[in-house]
């Protein structure tokens, strides 16, 4: 069963690349305009040969971790607070969603004029494009705990961060863990979009090389690769996880 | 001794339009060693009797004194079994069983100790290390009975517990949980609505009537046991604690 998944989208990627080599014969647009799979590939191999491409992998990963890992914390924090204060719900939480509805790239001016052309802005920009993410799916999760966990616990005499570490975090992480993916989802696309901007090393920065020099198959292998990374984040690391999660907490 | 005495507990059902007064003033007297069992027509407020005395709800009226103190909040000297068990899907049986010794900052090796006695007297030595997910229902309910005698609490407070079981596992625990009452003296209040099993366990069963609530009969057992729950000599109780509840199942449709 899993065998014949595996097959299918390999014979699928197989049809899509011939299908891509026999555009690009038919000579309908120039080269330079569109590159056939093998130039891409080359391009790649050349990229990743003078290490450009790894270190721009590197870069860019390193600030998503950054800023990811910020939004996670500051996230759950926020989220866990929204779901047992009241006030902090109708207050704060209003506006989180409000926050919610700005794209992360709209947030690049701001980072540019508070933190300059640096790291820093980079990473407020992911970090701030995930953080709503994780906060509203940590409050639903919290909201949903069954009472009686929260009971028992209190009962048998845990309290104030006990209580949150013990009890509300794993209690609510089943949901906390889609909000981390779709926080990871956001971020990537902050990361990628706020580099393009700050042209400042990274895979966003060597996509804006591509294109001043012209170089559309330097282009299109970056965007492979930042596709690619997204594809094994999500189903290594995320879909892992979830599965392990789900089935422990009786979801499955 | 009286180790847990309710006085005049009143509460409140709220809803939208109006308030329904469950239990109407419930005056109880449990002393040390006691094993309750309370019995009533759905609806009448038992298990939030339960829950009052656990600490887990606040009564509109009256109040719950526990070796002679008034007690409002809850605490590991009144520990709960909740009908579904409530256990931690996260955490490991043996987790389980230790978070409240773990909450009380007891060390590993000693929370290790203490749980490994009561894994052993719920026969869950070899699922330590399982989730509860691996577990059925019966094993479950186990747990969640090791996880309170862990706490080694005064009171034992159990809200149906075996409601969700089925005949056999139920059964079963009916004869365990009279051998842990008589192994650990503990005192035991003991929700259901099953007559036999309120037969079964109880030193004494307590019938609740219809809304609002009170204790209408507090009815001594004084059979010796293990008692079964096919002993004839129970039918004649089971018949006097139906006779005592069928009106007030009546008046409560």
């Amino acid at each position: 069963m899993k065998k014949n998944i595996l097959a299918k989208k390999i014979a699928f990627f197989a049809i899509l690349i011939i299908f891509w080599q026999a555009i690009s014969m038919a000579d309908i647009w120039p080269n330079n305009i569109f590159p056939s799979p093998y130039e891409v590939a080359e391009d790649l191999v050349y990229t990743a040969a003078d290490g450009s491409l790894f270190f721009g992998i590197g870069t860019s990963i390193m600030r998503l971790a950054v800023g990811l890992g910020i939004a996670i914390a500051g996230g759950v924090v926020l989220g866990i607070f929204m779901a047992r204060v009241e006030t902090v719900n109708q207050t704060i939480g209003s506006l989180v969603l409000g926050l919610q509805s700005i794209p992360s790239i709209a947030w690049v001016p701001l980072a540019i004029l508070w933190f300059g052309l640096t790291d820093g802005g980079i990473i407020f920009v992911t970090a701030i494009g995930a953080v709503f993410a994780v906060t509203i799916n940590t409050y639903t999760g919290v909201k949903n705990i069954d009472p009686h966990y929260v009971e028992a616990a209190r009962n048998m005499g845990a309290k104030g961060t006990q209580l949150v570490t013990n009890v509300l975090i794993p209690a609510a992480f089943p949901y906390m863990i889609s909000g981390f993916k779709q926080g990871w989802a956001f971020a990537w696309r902050g990361v990628i979009g706020a580099e393009l901007l700050f042209s400042f090393l990274g895979l966003g920065f060597l996509l804006n090389v591509g294109r001043q020099l012209n170089d559309v198959s330097q282009v299109i292998a970056i965007m492979l690769v930042i596709m690619m990374i997204g594809m094994a984040v999500d189903g290594f690391i995320f879909k892992k996880i979830e599965n392990k999660v789900m089935s422990r907490w009786g979801l499955r | 001794m009286t180790k847990l005495e309710t006085k005049g507990i009143v509460k409140y059902f709220k809803h939208e339009s109006h308030n329904l007064m469950a239990l109407g003033g419930v005056d109880l007297k449990v002393e040390d060693g006691d094993f309750v069992c309370l019995v009533g027509p759905s609806g009448c407020g038992k298990s939030t009797f339960l829950r009052i005395i656990a600490g887990l709800e606040s009564p509109d009226e009256g109040q719950v004194v526990f070796d002679g103190k008034p007690v409002t909040t809850t605490g590991p000297e009144r520990i709960m079994v909740f009908q579904e068990g409530a256990l931690f899907p996260w955490l490991r049986v043996q987790d389980n069983v230790e978070f409240g010794l773990k909450m009380a900052g007891i060390p590993k090796e000693e929370r290790a100790q203490i749980s490994k006695r009561y894994l052993d007297m719920m026969q869950l030595t070899k699922f330590a290390d399982s989730f509860t997910y691996q577990l059925s229902t019966g094993m479950k309910q186990r747990v969640a009975i090791a996880r309170a005698l862990v706490m080694d609490p005064d009171v034992l407070l159990m809200d149906e517990p075996f409601a969700a079981l089925d005949a056999q596992t139920r059964d079963l625990l009916l004869v365990e949980m009279q051998l842990i009452w008589e192994k650990t003296k503990k005192t035991i209040l003991f929700v259901t609505h099953n007559v036999a099993e309120a037969a079964v366990l109880g030193t004494k069963v307590a019938v609740f009537s219809n809304r609002p609530s009170k204790i209408k009969k507090l009815m001594p057992v004084d059979f010796k046991r293990p008692r079964l729950v096919e002993d004839e000599n129970l039918l004649g109780l089971q018949q006097e604690i139906l006779s005592e509840l069928r009106p007030e199942v009546k008046k409560s449709k």
